[in-house]
């Protein structure tokens, strides 16, 4: 079999079973982070957990779908970020697949990227849908801080999702790196798109 | 046990209606709130949205979706009114702090949108079964095995959160503490998180094992086991439905 690329669309069977899996972390890692009262969502371990996993496309996958089954059961505000969950699979997929996991330091680096990304896409959809707010108090309260002294729209928007999403994504990669270096070689390799093993 | 859908079972009209039907009344509902903003043409929607509601009989169901969002609206009420870029028109002074005119009506408008936007998707998820949601659009052309994949996750969650609770029993007996500095907390979030994630990824081995011998990734033409039930006037709705999307793009142009 030859090598092949990550944008592949053909997965195995053990690919598409990730999907719910992932969706399935991601609540989990919301419940955790509810139960013990952290600071923080980490509701996107599962996106980019899959993402490291089996590639692009599938951590893209994780995350849109992700959002859709919040929105049908949670809360329906979560279908205007389906595109920004979508976003965070892909890069974290892209990056991990070009060795942006070998160590910690490379790891601090994409959840880095990855946040930065997540605010990109998100401020257009907060500024277009609400005017550009995230409902996360320490990010409302710079956008309130930055309307006052008369700072253009898109940037205190911007502001507003830096302080919410890079803190987040960077724990958040770095807990997936974390899980993702503690598992055992069968388990990795069965998700595994571009391996030369024989799978089922 | 949570379950994971809100769905309501009960029998009325709209619980009848073609999913979707629904579906592309929550897409041109909220589609019209933003191409129109007019809030007097907004509230008309809201409240042709909520008497859909209340006639699928799911009105005080919806509460509770609202409340989800109620951090969010809350913040916009705040904000806006004190500090929208066009703020001009002082009405009110609260302390250091001054309401603004501009402010308010924005808000207004912004929070008349969401809840409509909350109602509409609660139209759709209160009075329709995920499966038939599903069915309706694999009959349209989405991908048998995505919509596979959509379903099992409604299955998989409920069984993920009692494998949690077990984990979480185990390691408070081994001494893991869940409670106290905030240091100590995010200690304990990777050895909570590892043994689900481990387990569940276990379970994808089963999954995709169980999947291949039932065929999942034959080709050739599929067959349905339940044949879905027809519904009526699904084109009518339809057509009137994109009717008033057009009209009211046509009426934004106009004005």
């Amino acid at each position: 079999m030859n090598k092949k690329s990550m944008w592949s669309v053909k997965f195995p069977v053990a690919a598409f079973a990730l999907i719910p899996a992932g969706i399935g972390i991601n609540y989990i890692g919301k419940f955790f982070a509810e139960l013990l009262k952290l600071p923080l969502w980490l509701d996107s371990i599962g996106t980019v957990l899959s993402g490291m996993l089996a590639g692009p496309v599938i951590g893209a996958l994780v995350g849109i779908i992700n959002n859709l089954i919040y929105g049908f059961t949670l809360s329906p505000i979560s279908y205007v970020y389906a595109i920004t969950s979508g976003v965070v699979g892909l890069v974290a997929g892209f990056m991990a697949y070009k060795g942006w996991i070998s160590s910690i330091k490379k790891a601090l680096f994409l959840g880095l990227i990855v946040g930065l990304v997540a605010a990109t896409v998100s401020t257009p959809l907060n500024m277009q849908f609400w005017g550009g707010q995230t409902g996360n108090i320490w990010g409302d309260i710079l956008f309130a801080y930055l309307s006052a002294s008369n700072a253009p729209l898109w940037l205190a928007s911007f502001a507003d999702s830096i302080v919410v999403d890079v803190p987040d994504k960077i724990v958040t990669v770095l807990v997936s790196y974390l899980i993702f270096k503690g598992l055992p070689k069968n388990v990795t390799q069965m998700y595994d798109n571009h391996s030369k093993i024989e799978r089922l | 046990m949570r379950t994971m859908t809100i769905y309501v079972e009960k029998d009325s009209m709209i619980h009848n209606v073609d999913p979707l039907t629904k579906l592309l009344f929550v897409f041109v509902s909220v589609a019209m709130t933003y191409i129109l903003p007019t809030y007097h043409f907004i509230i008309v929607v809201f409240v042709f949205t909520l008497f859909l509601l209340f006639v699928g009989k799911v009105l005080n169901y919806t509460l509770p979706v609202i409340s989800v969002s109620f951090m969010l609206i809350t913040s916009i009420i705040i904000i806006q009114s004190l500090f929208h870029p066009d703020r001009a028109t002082p009405i009110y002074d609260i302390g250091p702090f001054t309401i603004y005119k501009e402010g308010i009506t924005f808000a207004f408008l912004v929070t008349l949108r969401i809840f409509n936007m909350i109602c509409a998707f609660g139209l759709l998820i209160l009075t329709t079964k995920p499966d038939d949601l599903v069915q309706a659009l694999i009959n349209l052309g989405l991908s048998a095995k995505i919509g596979y994949v959509i379903l099992s996750v409604l299955q998989i969650i409920p069984q993920m959160i009692r494998t949690t609770d077990k984990i979480s029993d185990a390691q408070r007996s081994r001494g893991m503490e869940t409670e106290g500095k905030l240091l100590t907390r995010i200690k304990s979030f990777i050895p909570l998180i590892t043994p689900v994630v481990l387990n569940s990824l276990n379970d994808t081995l089963e999954r995709s094992i169980a999947l291949e011998i039932r065929g999942f990734n034959a080709t050739g033409k599929r067959t349905i086991l339940n044949n879905p039930t027809p519904y009526k006037y699904g084109l009518v709705f339809k057509v009137l439905l994109l009717m008033l999307l057009v009209g009211t793009i046509f009426w934004r142009v106009m004005i």
